[in-house]
């Protein structure tokens, strides 16, 4: 080993303590929704005494106390600052990471490991706030997302228009023209085709695009690359070796940011749910009341019921408040008209969120 | 020449190539910038200058090829992205050198059209792999090749499917040594005689003085040809190569400002009668 293959040991060790730091405070802050109190000098005790049994020669126990002592006071300084806890599904660099930063800029981004997880860490008080996606502009609703939305008690306060630019990333040490096979998720793969075929790429599906940056810069396999956010590139310390990849350059994702509480304020565009009887004219019924009212709808999605497989939900998107002059008779004569009707809330268009 | 079937067909019809908007074969064309990409810098400083001059489209090398191995060798992936980075900033269509066929595909991403340098003329894998790709080419003429070798390389290009190619005369060696090369100036109206494609001018690399790169561009613009490839430097001072024939970007604003107006002027005049049986 020479000295630059050492130093770039180090480089590489370096970064994955601090990506474990980053970890290690995510958890931090996540215990702040369980205990009474930010101190706890017996827990501490035993976590010092602990790292100390540990025997290592060149990490001597004096310094060991020291590093996990300030590792403490800085995560008790973090808590002590209280930031919005907000869930999102994937590993950091997701684009659901990417949404919930633009949405809550000063917020603490959690990785959850499915969908469900976000809905139900939201509804049992682990997370402030949870960012889903709900549709794509090329591959249309995310059901598992709106399957959840159909059960959920939890309200819909903002939503983000997030341009998926997809890059390909590599390490630093990969050679482009020595690239075969591709990780990403199966979506970002088939919205990247056309790129993959040009350069002879063999795609690799992997559970999630941010995992599958995550893993390239731990495992640093042979002769491949990830698709990704630029988002990845700088957290998993990986060279963009293209940006805008996909094949279609119109490809965004709207998600939703869920909360237990309404907005509060005066919303621009309303979610609802709905399910009308199985007789004829019946949903013309109900958009009619819309037409008439002038109301311009903004998404109009139906799935089938898990319940019962020959009838449908609706969902439907429109702007304005649920409580505007306009709507609040509509949805007041949409009562009588469903057999079930949902209120998902009323928030800001695209961005602003909270 | 009996072996070139597509190069040659339908002398009357001429092509037009379709370079991201920019109709090369229709009008004069005005590609323009640095021998080789050295910072983000240099080079979008250099795209806006000759924009705002007129040029159609910028150039940039990537990959170099270089006489000697020690020489600057080119910023490869990352001299791609700051002409991508510039291309988005600016505006202008990207030309670029592709030099080895393993490139060509990643070189295709970035660019809007693959130039083929005069040394790789005749590299006929590198011509074949261009042919496969569904961007444009720029075939640059072999320094010591006839113009029936040249249309060869061309050919290779179009029988592998790819019909946009877009032939340089860049000069061929002579036993003169004022000049870098000699520029056969000639090969313009002998290629419109010989071929459909559209035919541009490298006044730069063919004459390597900066004193005769303007009268050159003046004299093309008056053969006949479809366009230039020049080298523009925003500081030809600490340029890493061919310092002393770039033109600065007010040398080139200058000599645009002939330049658009004698097109006109050559627009407007009638066609030269140029055989016996037409007087």
């Amino acid at each position: 080993m020479e000295l630059k293959d050492i130093r770039r040991n180090i480089d590489k060790i370096d970064r994955e303590l601090l990506v474990l730091l980053q970890e290690r405070m995510g958890l931090a802050l996540r215990s702040t929704k369980f205990k009474e109190t930010i101190s706890d000098t017996q827990r501490e005790e035993e976590l010092l005494a602990k790292a100390e049994r540990l025997n290592l020669d060149l990490v001597e126990r004096s310094f060991t106390r020291q590093l996990l002592r300030s590792i403490i006071e800085e995560s008790k300084r973090l808590q002590k600052k209280e930031p919005l806890l907000v869930a999102f599904q994937g590993e950091h660099g997701a684009y659901g990471d990417v949404a919930a930063r633009k949405l809550i800029p000063d917020g603490a981004c959690i990785p959850c490991l499915e969908f469900i997880d976000v809905f139900r860490g939201v509804e049992e008080g682990h997370f402030d706030l949870g960012v889903v996606p709900v549709e794509n502009s090329l591959e249309g609703a995310v059901t598992q997302v709106n399957d959840l939305l159909t059960t959920t008690d939890l309200k819909v306060i903002g939503e983000a228009r997030i341009r998926v630019n997809h890059c390909l990333l590599a390490t630093e040490v990969t050679d482009y023209r020595d690239i075969r096979m591709v990780y990403s998720h199966p979506q970002a793969l088939a919205q990247c085709r056309g790129f993959l075929m040009r350069n002879h790429l063999e795609p690799r599906p992997y559970y999630d695009t941010a995992g599958a940056a995550k893993m390239l810069a731990r495992e640093n396999p042979r002769a491949a690359a990830a698709i990704a956010s630029a988002l990845c590139a700088e957290l998993y310390d990986l060279e963009i070796i293209k940006e805008g990849i996909e094949d279609e350059p119109s490809n965004m994702t709207r998600f939703l940011l869920m909360a237990r509480d309404p907005y509060g304020k005066r919303g621009e565009k309303t979610s609802i749910i709905f399910v009308t009887p199985h007789e004829s004219g019946r949903l013309h019924a109900v958009l009619q009341l819309f037409a008439e009212a002038g109301i311009n709808l903004t998404r109009i999605a139906s799935m089938p019921l898990r319940s019962d497989p020959d009838n449908y939900c609706f969902f439907l998107d429109f702007e304005g408040d649920e409580n505007d002059a306009a709507v609040k008779p509509v949805l007041e004569k949409m009562e009588g008209m469903t057999i079930s009707l949902k209120r998902l809330g009323s928030y800001p268009a695209n961005g602003t969120g909270c | 020449m009996n072996n070139l079937k597509l190069s040659t067909r339908e002398p009357e019809h001429r092509t037009v190539v379709d370079v991201s908007g920019v109709q090369v074969g229709k009008g004069f064309t005005v590609i323009a910038g640095p021998c080789s990409v050295e910072s983000e810098s240099q080079t979008v400083e250099t795209a806006r200058a000759v924009k705002a001059s007129g040029a159609d489209m910028m150039r940039g090398g990537a990959f170099k090829p270089r006489s000697s191995p020690y020489s600057f060798q080119g910023l490869g992936l990352k001299g791609l992205k700051i002409l991508a980075k510039a291309r988005s900033e600016i505006g202008l269509p990207i030309v670029t050198e592709v030099l080895d066929p393993r490139d060509v595909s990643w070189v295709a991403e970035f660019a809007d059209v693959l130039q083929i340098g005069t040394r790789n003329m005749q590299n006929y894998s590198l011509l074949k792999e261009v042919g496969m790709v569904g961007k444009p080419v720029l075939l640059k003429r072999g320094m010591y090749s006839t113009l029936e070798e040249w249309l060869n390389c061309a050919e290779y290009i179009l029988s592998e499917g790819n019909p946009n190619v877009i032939l340089c005369e860049r000069g061929i060696r002579t036993f003169e040594k004022y000049t870098r090369n000699t520029l056969d100036l000639s090969a313009v109206p002998a290629m419109r005689e010989l071929t459909h494609l559209p035919i541009i001018i490298d006044p730069t690399h063919s004459t390597g003085r900066i004193s005769l790169i303007g009268p050159m561009s003046l004299a093309s613009v008056a053969a006949g040809a479809d366009g230039l490839i020049i080298e523009v430097h925003n500081n030809p001072a600490e340029a890493l190569c061919d310092a002393d024939q770039a033109l600065t970007p007010d040398l080139f604003e200058d000599m645009m400002r002939q330049l658009r107006p004698l097109q006109s002027f050559m627009e407007r005049l009638p066609r030269l009668k140029t055989s016996h049986q037409a007087m």
